[in-house]
């Protein structure tokens, strides 16, 4: 195996990227410079005063210098989330 | 599938493409390169706070400043129906350089064969001219007769 994310595709993933937002959707594909392909997506907006917010946005590539995480995400467990109650402080960028 | 063979499936339609910078163009792609530099037509940018917007004929957008590309959910379908297309014609050039190269080597045997008795019959011209023998060996033979 070449990469780790070669066993991602087609499951669907969290990235997190370096201005701090959280993508999760399907990894459809990736290349060398960990450009993405994530189909089906949708931006998870985390607040200390209201639930986490979804705001669905559909086929994405996201170029790879911004991409600081990618992580599987356990589709179970995920749909078991009652994101309207749960709160969180924003991430902030990535500070270099 | 690669980001940028999505891409370059994406030309002609329309996209948001968010800049490093947090500006954001909605145009349509006109094309791309494997840097992700790219060129939209009928272009507004939005600033970074969303307020301020600017309308453009068309602009080249280089592919490092980019953070991500929103493209049209139906494209990705059609990259699948380019892929099967390709390998389809693949599989048929393979087949045909197959069946191509069998000729190939049939003609090179041709050619092979014939080159043979090119050389054979310069060793006759040679030897009816006997220029490439020494002059004792001609001699012996005048002898010899």
């Amino acid at each position: 195996m070449a990469s780790g994310l070669e066993a991602y595709i087609n499951h669907t993933v969290s990235i997190i990227t370096a201005d701090g937002r959280n993508f999760i959707g399907t990894l459809k594909g990736f290349d060398q410079t960990i450009n993405v392909i994530l189909d089906e997506s949708h931006e998870r907006v985390f607040s200390t005063t209201s639930g986490i917010e979804q705001i669905v946005l559909g086929l994405h590539i996201i170029r790879g210098d911004n991409i600081a995480v990618i992580g599987l995400i356990d589709d179970q467990i995920d749909s078991r989330l009652d994101l309207g109650n749960i709160r969180g402080e924003p991430l902030g960028p990535v500070v270099h | 599938m690669l980001p940028l063979t999505l891409l370059k499936t994406a030309q002609s339609h329309p996209m948001l493409v968010e800049l490093k910078n947090g500006e954001t163009y909605n145009g349509h792609l006109v094309s791309c390169d494997s840097w992700m530099n790219i060129n939209l037509r009928d272009v507004i940018c939005t600033s970074k706070d969303g307020d301020r917007f600017w309308r453009m004929p068309e602009c080249y957008v280089r592919g490092s400043t980019i953070k991500y590309l929103r493209i049209p959910d139906e494209v990705i379908d059609m990259v699948k129906d380019d892929a099967q297309a390709k390998t389809r014609n693949r599989s048929e050039i393979n087949k045909a350089r197959i069946s191509g190269g069998l000729q190939n080597q049939n003609v090179r045997g041709q050619v092979r064969s014939r080159y043979k008795n090119g050389q054979q019959n310069g060793a006759k011209n040679v030897l009816r001219g006997q220029t490439s023998r020494p002059l004792s060996q001609i001699a012996v033979n005048k002898n010899r007769k």
